[in-house]
């Protein structure tokens, strides 16, 4: 593999998992809630999403689907947790194991018809069926160029850009405000005779609506949906979070979304960079870890110093 | 307007630990008044306060807002009339955000928080007018994030939003007892201003008697989850700071200690 082509890897990767980043910058980073529902919500967007793309649905609407769902499954989350006041953990917990099955049943069903599950748990939808760079302007753009694939690459680009752009505006939306103080001060909120559970509930919404794109748009890499897509998200959404946030903390000009991408795409480097030196696949997650824990113990450090500097 | 009704309320029940502290307990507040709660640790200021606001409730008994039974009436629900200010300054603002950023939200208080644009430039006029009556310099600082102010500059404008809230009941609770003498008494004088220009009825929990005295219409000492003086009005204006300190001795000597 090429310089060159290393760098798509872990860029096409970094934007996609940037996405997951920004809905945990809502979910962990404002409202201090450590979501385990990720995991199966980005398995039930690449589920959805594949499902729709191998039906021959338009693959956009398969994405606004994956969006939906994941916000759904969000506030499920929520709900368990400001209505039935079960703890941050065990909300994610419950609803991602509920997805485990969710998801396997749905990829059945959607691919054969079956409702025990006892048949495919695979979905192949193929990248000829369906590509999102059908629509709009993708024509225009060349698919390969020196043996980049730069139709996924500026895809991807524009997606984790677009969302971007969205989180931001939705943030300084008045319904955005609330959850930013929701996250800060509940008594604040409370004052303001508005109930702070239905923020959270939002924003967990949005944390995972996210994680739901973010699956839908990681299968349409190689066209296939397996189980076990979601092991790890967690780990790579809340790594490129704190390496973004923490890294860029003296960063003043820049939005904090624009950091959680930089943040993923660092970290889908470094990832690239131990693959490379030869450290084999199944090594994968151990690195994933590793590298985690190195950003956190930096951030520590960072916001110490920053604390002294501030002093 | 406000009615605590045979209020009984009870910690720790059903361990060794139980101890009733309300036992049909009763109290009212007339509409405009501005009446100051002193008493010791463990008397049931804060206690009464937050039945008030809805932040615990009574295990019997009830609590009338305005003519409306608002006993098992959430928080929030509540705070649309109810304003509070909290002895902790961090409590009544929004650190992470700015401080044109918590007006943008408590101006929109009674309203809907949707998906239109959060902050209306043509209020800032109205925001810096709010802030210029704490003489704190307040105003030309819209852009700073509230958890960089200091404590008192926090408590002025987490009273300067209470207020503008319209609330009909404000609850003030040992707001300035976390502040130096300067600005508690400069957060004093706020608070009057405030109160006696909206004519908002005002509880105020202190335990600086002379703050007691010299501020509000009305004086109740608590003690062990009863009022032991409750006094208005000509003989609230005679009072003096001693008069409060005796009566203090005098049920600490009936304790035996």
């Amino acid at each position: 593999m090429s310089f060159l082509g290393a760098c798509e890897v872990f860029l096409k990767s970094g934007f996609i998992f940037s996405i997951i980043a920004m809905g945990y910058y809502v979910s962990y980073y404002i409202l201090d809630f450590p979501d385990l529902t990720v995991e199966g919500t980005f398995l039930s967007g690449a589920v959805v999403f594949g499902l729709m793309c191998s039906h021959g649905i338009n693959p956009w609407l398969g994405l606004l689907a994956a969006f939906a769902v994941g916000g759904a499954c969000g506030t499920v989350t929520g709900v368990l947790h400001v209505r039935l006041h079960i703890r941050p953990l065990l909300c994610g917990i419950l609803v991602s194991t509920v997805l485990i099955t969710v998801n396997l049943v749905a990829t059945a069903a959607g691919m054969t018809g079956d409702f025990t599950a006892q048949s495919s748990s695979v979905i192949s939808y193929g990248r000829t069926v369906a590509t999102l760079h059908d629509c709009f302007f993708g024509d225009l753009i060349p698919e390969r160029v020196g043996g980049i694939a730069l139709r996924d690459l500026l895809l991807f680009f524009v997606m984790a850009v677009v969302c971007k752009v969205l989180l931001d505006l939705y943030l300084k939306t008045k319904s955005g405000l609330l959850l930013r103080a929701a996250g800060n001060n509940e008594q604040y909120v409370r004052m303001l005779s508005k109930d702070p559970g239905k923020s959270k509930i939002i924003g967990l919404a949005i944390g995972n609506a996210y994680a739901a794109v973010a699956g839908a748009l990681y299968t349409h890499i190689s066209g296939n949906v397996n189980q076990s897509m979601g092991i790890g998200m967690i780990v790579i959404g809340l790594a490129s979070l704190i390496i973004g946030t923490s890294l860029l903390r003296s960063v003043k000009f820049m939005k904090p979304t624009t950091k959680v991408i930089i943040g993923a795409c660092i970290y889908q480097a470094c990832l690239t960079v131990a693959q490379r030196l030869g450290v084999p696949s199944a090594y994968n997650k151990l690195i994933m870890a590793v590298i985690f824990t190195v950003a956190l113990v930096l951030s520590g450090r960072l916001k110490k110093r920053g604390g002294a500097e501030n002093a | 307007m406000l009615e605590l009704k045979n209020i009984c309320t009870c910690f720790n029940k059903g361990t060794v630990d139980e101890m009733t502290l309300f036992d049909n307990f009763n109290f009212s507040a007339n509409d405009g008044q501005f009446i100051s709660i002193v008493g010791s640790n463990g008397s049931g200021k804060t206690t009464m306060l937050n039945l008030i606001c809805g932040t615990m409730m009574p295990d019997s008994g009830q609590v009338i807002f305005d003519g409306t039974d608002i006993t098992r009436m959430s928080e929030y629900r509540r705070a649309k009339d109810i304003g509070r200010v909290f002895q902790d300054p961090k409590m009544g603002t929004c650190s992470s955000l700015t401080v044109l950023e918590n007006f943008a939200l408590a101006d929109n208080k009674n309203g809907r928080f949707g998906l239109t644009g959060a902050i209306n430039r043509k209020r800032i006029d109205y925001y810096r007018e709010l802030l210029s009556q704490c003489n704190m310099g307040l105003e030309d600082r819209l852009g700073v994030q509230v958890g960089a102010l200091s404590g008192g500059q926090r408590q002025a404008i987490a009273l300067v939003i209470a207020g503008m809230t319209d609330v009909k009941l404000l609850i003030l609770d040992e707001h300035t007892a976390a502040l130096d003498p300067k600005s508690s008494e400069t957060i004093m004088q706020l608070t009057d201003q405030l109160v006696s220009r909206n004519n908002t009825t005002a509880i105020m929990v202190t335990h600086n008697l002379r703050f007691a005295v010299e501020y509000g219409d009305r004086l109740v000492m608590m003690h062990r989850g009863e009022c032991v003086m409750d006094i208005a009005g000509e003989e609230k204006a005679k009072i003096v700071v001693d008069d409060i300190v005796d009566k203090f001795s005098e049920i600490s000597i009936e304790l035996g200690n």
